[in-house]
């Protein structure tokens, strides 16, 4: 029979299996114990969250950090997985299963920090957290990296603390919690954070959660279900920031600062920019600074692939990817151990090219987090 | 041929109880349902999960099999994936969400109380 390549091509093209990629994942979540972070926190603070931890904690649910206002009725049923990571240990052991070479490490309960009310607990909270993540967990096991949470009730504590872990490789990034957020990320308030994170070299990614809350877009209540809360809540809080960014120019302001977007799937992103480069033709003297249209500019940014789209026809994901060139720009993320996680086996058996597979599974976060790929 | 590969003792999976075997290289959650007993493929056809290690209850419907009306049905009859919750009526491997997608069913005898999947 006639083929088209010699045996040593067919060898040389022989398609990658996950296990020989570098797969560098961009969103998974620790769980942050309350007594845990005690042991880290500024009096009186500490006392507090032992008192917090006396109380059974439920998924992404806990008092005085993450109250969740879920009105839903807990039939039987549903998943009985266990959606949480304890440990370093019990996260690689979670990661390894699925061929999870480095990850960066998001919280869990911190995904609502946020919506905590006092600002100076949600500012001992990221200082706890952000010590514990690095004692407990990043200095542990080397192939995870870690995420400096900042509160964004108090933007110059949150670039102090980024100051302060600056030379600890081990973050990767600094995250922005998005989720109930009442003043958004392009707000010149926030300028110390994206000034201290370009000069430690950190990028910073935005990060919602599901949530139901009176600051825009999480004003939600209206919706029965959790299935339009979950698919109204990331894609729209994303837009929200990044159309804020794009107002005040943050990449134009602070040019050296790498922004990403996670977890909100990727097809909010042809959406938004071609609107906005629609509205850029007749409104350019609004938003002068940007200097190109908002499109240009939403081609540096990054974006995590969790919840990978899974429209009937999986070649669509491709042509999706091509409308904001996600070749380049898009992060695998699996967001384990979390309900809606992606295995890798899915985003890589997606029918990209071979080169595209390996920019995607791992070469472009480890180009957005500056973390070095095996050679 | 099919062929009859015992599993172990009927007595050892009461109703309401589940467990997934390995047989003739494959993962079979094998399910007593009110002395039934029923046999799945332990693979989710969404992401590839461990489906049958999920846990099993009934579900919820409304329509005109229903009567119109907001019900809890085939109690103890569904298997929910534990990786993304896509949920599978046993006795059909009918996916409750997507119609079209079903689930092949192994045939599970017992024979002397002993139980076969039969392959």
């Amino acid at each position: 029979m006639a083929t088209d390549v010699s045996p040593g091509e067919a060898r040389a093209n022989r398609r990658e299996t996950l296990a020989e990629l570098f797969v560098l994942d961009a969103d998974v979540h620790v769980h942050e114990d309350p007594a845990e972070l005690a042991e880290y926190a500024d009096a009186p603070w500490d006392v507090g969250l032992r008192e917090i931890a006396t109380v059974e904690e439920r998924y992404l649910d806990l008092p005085g950090i993450s109250p969740r206002a879920e009105y839903r009725v807990p039939f039987p049923g549903g998943s009985n997985r266990r959606q949480i990571a304890a440990s370093a240990a019990e996260m690689r052991q979670g990661l390894d299963a699925l061929n999870v070479d480095q990850a960066v490490l998001f919280p869990d309960h911190l995904l609502s920090l946020a919506m905590v009310r006092d600002p100076a607990f949600a500012t001992a909270l990221a200082r706890a957290y952000n010590r514990w993540l690095h004692e407990r967990w990043l200095s542990e096991e080397r192939s995870l990296r870690g995420a400096l949470v900042i509160a964004p009730q108090n933007p110059e504590a949150g670039a102090q603390d980024i100051s302060r872990h600056a030379g600890e490789r081990e973050f990767a990034c600094v995250y922005l919690p998005a989720s109930g957020l009442k003043i958004l990320y392009g707000h010149e308030m926030y300028d110390p954070v994206y000034q201290a994170a370009a000069e430690a070299g950190l990028p910073v990614v935005i990060h919602s959660v599901e949530a139901v809350y009176p600051a825009f877009p999480f004003q939600l209540d209206q919706f029965r279900t959790s299935m339009a809360v979950h698919a109204l809540a990331h894609p729209l809080s994303m837009v929200a920031n990044l159309v804020s960014m794009l107002e005040t120019a943050v990449p134009v302001r602070f040019p050296g600062l790498k922004i990403g977007f996670m977890e909100a799937g990727t097809g909010w992103i042809p959406f938004i920019a071609n609107r906005l480069d629609k509205e850029y033709v007749e409104r350019r003297r609004e938003v002068p600074l940007l200097q190109e249209r908002p499109s240009r500019t939403m081609r540096r940014f990054f974006y995590g692939t969790q919840p990978i789209e899974e429209p009937e026809r999986r070649s669509d994901v491709v042509a999706l990817f091509e409308l904001f060139d996600g070749e380049n720009q898009a992060m695998f993320a699996s967001d384990w151990p979390h309900h809606d996680f992606d295995h890798p086996r899915h985003v890589f058996a997606l029918p990209f090219s071979a080169e595209a597979r390996r920019k995607i599974m791992g070469l472009n976060a480890a180009r957005f987090f500056g973390i070095e790929p095996p050679a | 041929m099919p062929r009859e590969h015992p599993i172990g003792r009927a007595e050892d999976l009461p109703d309401g109880h589940h467990r997934v075997v390995r047989v003739a290289g494959r993962e079979i959650g094998v399910f007593n349902i009110r002395g039934a007993f029923h046999g799945l493929p332990n693979l989710c056809p969404h992401q590839r999960g461990p489906l049958c290690e999920g846990g099993v209850s009934g579900t919820i419907d409304y329509g005109p099999h229903t009567d119109w009306e907001l019900a809890w049905i085939w109690e103890g009859e569904v298997v929910t994936c534990p990786w993304h919750s896509l949920e599978f009526h046993i006795p059909t491997g009918r996916c409750v969400a997507f119609e079209e997608i079903r689930l092949r069913t192994y045939e599970v005898r017992v024979v002397d109380g002993e139980l076969r999947v039969v392959i």
